[in-house]
């Protein structure tokens, strides 16, 4: 989610110390502090996304409230745990967590709401194009997702030389689990606090491009692709997909191809973020009936979606392969 | 995708009675026998009547319906299909005459459990406060015998109730907004919001309208079809079969349909004693009742009335006044018709989604009283035909023609304010229909602050479609919705029924529906109907007993009664702006 | 002899088809007239519920036979609807049968709900319409209706459209001409534009349900509709009816048959 001027807030806050150290601490997995306030930011353009979608299905239900506490709750977390290392080890995984689960209900019920349609799953496309967005409620996990990951990671301004895992902590909620799922977690934990997490990034920046790619060609063909340009995120995401696909097997896909189709997918969504914004001006009514246009123009926050994945994608390529 | 995944659709589980895509009456209807005395006898299970059994039932009166159409089976019943959906309509026999002769029919006359809500276009705007003023503001028409702030609970309600979408903020009249949020536009919603922008004029678009943009319960949300008045086989356009019936029937109300009503009976003692009627075999029977409610809607009440003319009440049951049958309205309904350069397909989407009522109220610089508002329209062919057929005068090759092109063309209608005139009225005809009952005849005149209104406002609208960028705009005469002829007032003289719906002249007969309106507005009757009749429930059920044995009259307004909606109403959409 | 025989029943033939305004020659008829070709709503009633796909199936396949109509003034009738509703561009196989709707109609007794006080019932309206038009054929050509010309025909019921017809003034005397004729080319229409036929020629999607429509707006076409291909087309030499000119009457407020309820 990397709205431009986030990646910015991001770029400036390190500036001093040079865009190297930027790359080492990514390397190393001290970027908590950045990677919360990512996540916070973030979940703003689920929440807001979530908040119009759902007013289109005019809140008929009291859960379809529930993206809106949990992206606003993600934000309080995110920038708490900015702010705090102890927030970032205790209220961040808990929200983001719930925010994860949350995106699974709904995924739940947005299925359900597609069966619920007059020939429900067997007219599939008339019915996911004019029902609930049936992977929408998955993509706005990645905030959340990138919440979770944030909580393992190590603080910027951590020692360098911290890189010896700690024994799991004795409250930590691994030790519910049976002893060799507990030494797999620790182990994986490990690599994630020192940055090696590239494969696992990867796979990540493919399910999600996944996601985001299928949402925007229904969306796309549901207009019928009237401009050419609307056919891009239908074929970056693939591209996305097999570079992410590509970087799990090999780590020069994961520093070339990886990084070169994310920065595309990043320039992608950021373009298509000013073609739904100009769409919606452009729309009858424009300005005069900007808060409707906004709810039934081009979603004006799935373009930034789409190049969050190019952003996961991005972060994969910078860090470290796992250990195993 | 040749078919459907596993193949075409199949006709639907046996043994259910289907009220939508989801919904289904799943107990048993209670049956009262036909000489035990019920408390209230309702007449017309339509839009009114649907909204008032439900409500009786539920506060635990023992109540019968009797509709003169059957209890549709939406499923099996009706049809996506424009020829296939006369059935829905009034069509037993009618005289219309008078110099502006109004067709009634597909236009204007629901016939079967839900009555006109069945095939309404669903607008839903409320009226505004000056509308129950227009003598005291304007200086024509009749003041309502009550102000809007009394009917705003009902309006409130029954917005929740059916319920109604919209924008969150809906800016005329007694400014509020919709818990349902507003529907996405359609080709022509995209026409009226252009060329009103153009021209300045602010437009509302995506409702109101009594269609679901979200699911509702077991009702779906719209699916954009367009055939919302053939009736709404989704389930997601309001009608009382959908919304109010299931409950009437789960609180053991009975609705007897292809029941037609002959007469309302006259006791000893002054007042009503039940109905006379003819069953689905043609067989006469009489239903005793403390109470009877007429809904027939604005031709059959007046009719059934006058033709329950007995000794006393020689003009026609209640009818002291001689009003009955006199003050009917129709809105005038022009349709501007515009063609395009590029494709529109007004086909798809509800025809109703977006309308403005920036010139509703009577403004000094025109040369009449009173306003009118423009409004979406989306006719389908045959529809479309017989408008190109009065509007271009099209036949034969030109008729062919142009209806090559109807997927370019745009319609928008006109909703102007006709004012009630004592000469527009329902009177009994010679003709009697199948069985011997006198038919209604309807006589209709235009008057000339009407015609300058229509005039001025088909202009307004012609303006619209060209400001939206026609290049072709002609126009359709015609005439939309009926109300009044049973008009109430709190003058008995002048009047037939008070402010409650109780007939001056008889203390257990009342009237609900659109023929007790005193004015129109430019407003759609539909939501205003519903929303008396459960005004009027609320009376009926603060009266208890005294409705059935004193003739003592209470004018006291009743508390609004928030636990008679429909399960499933409260605790869905957003919040709402005042 | 025979040669030219058949050389001028062609020529009469062709004089009835549309012309192309290019090349000045008649267009030859088609199975599917109209801009969209290849478009066929029958082709997706798989998607449509039972109880509509059932009532448009029996629609097309089964004519509904003449009950109400006496032979001769079946042939009379559709003489008229031939001309009110042309349909020599739709070859052989592929014409609508609309008398046949019409009769169904009359004999089902199937109303719209009202009649004007100066109207007859719309049965007896439509024997004494076709008695008129009859009387006015001979006055004119000192012919029966059916056996003029296409433009003598349009003649005869253009004088109905304009509402001046010569002859018929006893009919004429109980009902009024431009009532007449808006009942009669409504009864066409309602025929015409009922049939998926009509719906493929004109691009209207037809039934809706449960598949309905995923793009409402811009005039695109569903993934099963297709786009509009324009070809330019006149109406033929011997016909009155290509410009449209407003009814007599219409103007007033009152001459509308206001039916389909839009709003």
């Amino acid at each position: 989610m990397i709205k431009p001027d986030i990646l910015g807030t991001f770029a400036r806050s390190h500036v001093i110390r040079g865009g190297g150290e930027i790359a080492e601490h990514v390397r190393e997995g001290r970027f908590q502090r950045s990677l919360a306030l990512i996540a916070g930011l973030s979940s703003i353009l689920s929440g807001l996304e979530a908040s119009y979608e759902h007013y289109r299905g005019s809140y008929s239900r009291r859960v379809m409230y529930t993206p809106l506490i949990a992206s606003a709750a993600l934000l309080g977390a995110g920038v708490w745990a900015f702010k705090s290392r102890k927030a970032a080890r205790t209220v961040l995984p808990v929200v983001s967590v719930l925010s994860l689960a949350d995106g699974v209900i709904g995924f739940y019920f947005h299925v359900r709401g597609i069966q619920r349609k007059p020939g429900g799953w067997r007219l599939p496309i008339v019915n996911m194009i004019m029902g609930p967005p049936v992977f929408a409620p998955l993509l706005f996990g990645i905030s959340a997702y990138l919440g979770i990951v944030a909580y393992y990671l190590r603080r910027e301004d951590d020692p360098e030389e911290q890189t010896m895992p700690r024994p799991a902590h004795a409250h930590s909620w691994a030790k519910y689990l049976p002893g060799k799922i507990e030494h797999e977690n620790i182990s994986w934990r490990q690599d994630l606090r020192e940055g090696r997490f590239q494969k696992h990034m990867a796979a990540a920046t493919v399910v999600w491009s996944f996601f985001s790619g299928f949402e925007a060609w229904y969306s796309h063909y549901k207009n019928n692709f009237r401009y050419k340009m609307q056919w891009t995120p239908v074929v970056i995401a693939p591209m996305l997909m097999a570079a992410g696909v590509g970087a799990i097997k090999s780590r020069k896909v994961a520093h070339t191809w990886l990084p070169a189709v994310s920065a595309l997918a990043i320039a992608d969504g950021s373009l298509g973020f000013y073609y739904h914004a100009r769409g919606v001006l452009r729309r009858p009514g424009g300005a005069k009936l900007a808060l409707y246009n906004i709810i039934y123009g081009p979603p004006v926050f799935a373009p930034l979606l789409f190049a969050a994945c190019g952003f996961v994608g991005l972060l994969a390529s910078l860090l470290r392969r796992e250990s195993r | 995708m040749k078919t459907p995944l596993f193949g075409a659709f199949g006709p639907p589980k046996p043994n259910q009675h289907t009220l939508g895509a989801m919904q289904h009456v799943d107990v048993r209807m209670r049956r009262y026998r036909t000489d035990e005395e019920v408390d209230y006898c309702i007449v017309g299970v339509g839009a009114a009547g649907g909204v008032l059994i439900q409500r009786l039932a539920r506060a635990g009166f023992k109540v019968v319906g009797l509709e003169a159409g059957p209890f549709w089976d939406t499923e099996r019943d009706w049809v996506s299909d424009e020829a296939g959906s006369h059935k829905l309509y009034w069509t037993e026999p009618r005289v219309i005459g008078g110099r502006d002769p109004l067709a009634l029919g597909a236009n204007n006359s629901g016939r079967g459990v839900g009555g006109g809500s069945v095939h309404w276009a669903a607008f839903t705007p409320r009226f505004h406060p000056s509308d129950f003023r227009v003598h005291s503001e304007d200086g024509v028409g009749v003041d309502w015998p009550m102000s809007y702030d009394e009917l705003k609970p009902y309006y409130e309600l029954l917005e929740l109730e059916m319920p109604v979408a919209g924008p969150a903020y809906f800016p005329w009249g007694h400014p509020h907004g919709y818990a349902y949020g507003p529907h996405p536009m359609g080709g022509v919603g995209d026409i009226l919001i252009k060329g009103c922008t153009k021209l300045g004029i602010r437009v509302s678009a995506g409702g109101p309208v009594a269609i679901l943009s979200g699911s509702h319960g077991d009702r779906p949300h719209c699916i954009y079809r367009g055939f919302c008045i053939q009736g709404c086989k989704v389930g997601a356009k309001q009608s009382t079969l959908i919304s109010h019936v299931p409950d009437a029937i789960k609180n053991g109300a009975e609705i007897r349909d292809n029941c037609m009503v002959a007469r309302v009976n006259l006791g000893k003692n002054g007042r009503v004693t039940g109905v006379t009627y003819f069953d689905p075999d043609g067989r006469e029977c009489e239903q005793r009742s403390k109470a009877v409610i007429v809904c027939g809607y604005a031709i059959e009440t007046p009719r059934l009335l006058l033709n329950s003319a007995c000794p006393g009440f020689e003009k026609g049951l209640a009818n002291s006044s001689g009003t009955l049958g006199h003050y009917l309205m129709a809105q005038a309904g022009n349709v501007i018709l515009g063609r395009f350069d590029e494709l529109v397909r007004m086909y798809k989407a509800p025809p109703a989604h977006a309308l403005t009522e920036e010139f509703y109220e009577t403004d000094s610089r025109r040369d009449f009283a009173r306003g009118f508002a423009i409004q979406t329209v989306g006719p389908l062919p045959i529809s479309f035909a017989k408008q190109m057929m009065v509007a271009k005068g099209a036949w034969g090759w030109g008729m062919r023609k142009v209806m090559m092109d109807y997927n370019h063309w745009a319609a928008l209608g006109l909703l102007g304010e006709i004012l009630p005139w004592h000469d527009n009225r329902v009177e009994l005809s010679e003709e009697k229909d199948k069985h011997g009952i006198p038919v209604a005849k309807v006589t209709f005149n235009l008057h000339d602050n009407d015609k300058k209104l229509i005039e001025y406002g088909k202009n307004k609208v012609m303006e619209v479609m060209w400001a939206a960028g026609a290049e072709d705009v002609v126009q359709e005469p015609r005439y939309a919705h009926l109300v009044g002829a049973s008009r109430m007032g709190s003058d008995p003289s002048k009047s037939v029924v008070d402010k409650f719906g109780r007939t001056h002249d008889i203390s257990n007969l009342f009237v609900c529906d659109g023929s007790i309106l005193p004015t129109q507005g430019s407003a759609n009757p539909g939501l205003t109907i519903q929303a008396l009749a459960a005004r009027t429930a609320d009376y009926l059920i603060s009266q208890g007993d005294d409705v059935f044995t004193s003739s003592s009259r209470s004018m006291e307004r009743p508390p609004v009664r928030k636990n008679l909606s429909p399960p499933g109403t409260w605790g869905k959409g957003v919040p709402r702006l005042t | 002899m025979s040669n030219l025989k058949l050389a001028s029943d062609l020529k009469a033939a062709n004089s009835k088809l549309p012309i192309d305004p290019a090349t000045g020659k008649p267009l030859a008829p088609k199975a599917q007239p109209g801009y969209y070709p290849g478009f066929s709503t029958l082709g997706q009633k798989d998607f449509w519920d039972d109880a509509t796909r059932k009532l448009i199936i029996q629609r097309v396949e089964e004519v509904p036979p003449i009950r109400f109509f006496r032979p001769e003034e079946v042939d009379l009738l559709k003489a008229v609807c031939d001309r009110i509703l042309p349909q020599d561009d739709r070859d052989g196989a592929h014409k609508i049968p609309i008398v046949n709707g019409i009769d169904q109609r009359l004999y089902d007794n199937r109303m719209d709900g009202y009649r004007y006080e100066k109207m007859p019932p719309d049965g007896e309206a439509h024997r004494l319409g076709l008695q008129a038009i009859e009387a006015i054929a001979h006055q004119m050509y000192g012919k029966p209706f059916v056996e003029l010309g296409s433009l003598e025909q349009d003649t005869v019921l253009k004088t109905l459209h304009d509402g001046k017809p010569p002859a018929g003034q006893d009919v004429w005397a109980r009902m009024p001409v431009n009532r007449y004729w808006m009942l009669l080319v409504q009864d066409v229409l309602e025929v015409y534009y009922a049939h998926p036929w009509a719906w493929d020629e004109i691009g209207f999607g037809g039934p809706a349900y449960p598949r309905a429509y995923i793009r409402l707006e811009n005039g695109e076409p569903e993934p099963w509709e297709v786009d509009e291909r324009r070809y330019a087309w006149k109406a033929p030499e011997n016909s009155l009816s290509g410009k449209n000119e407003l009814i007599s009457g219409t103007s007033e407020h009152g001459a509308t048959p206001g039916q389909g309820g839009t709003h």
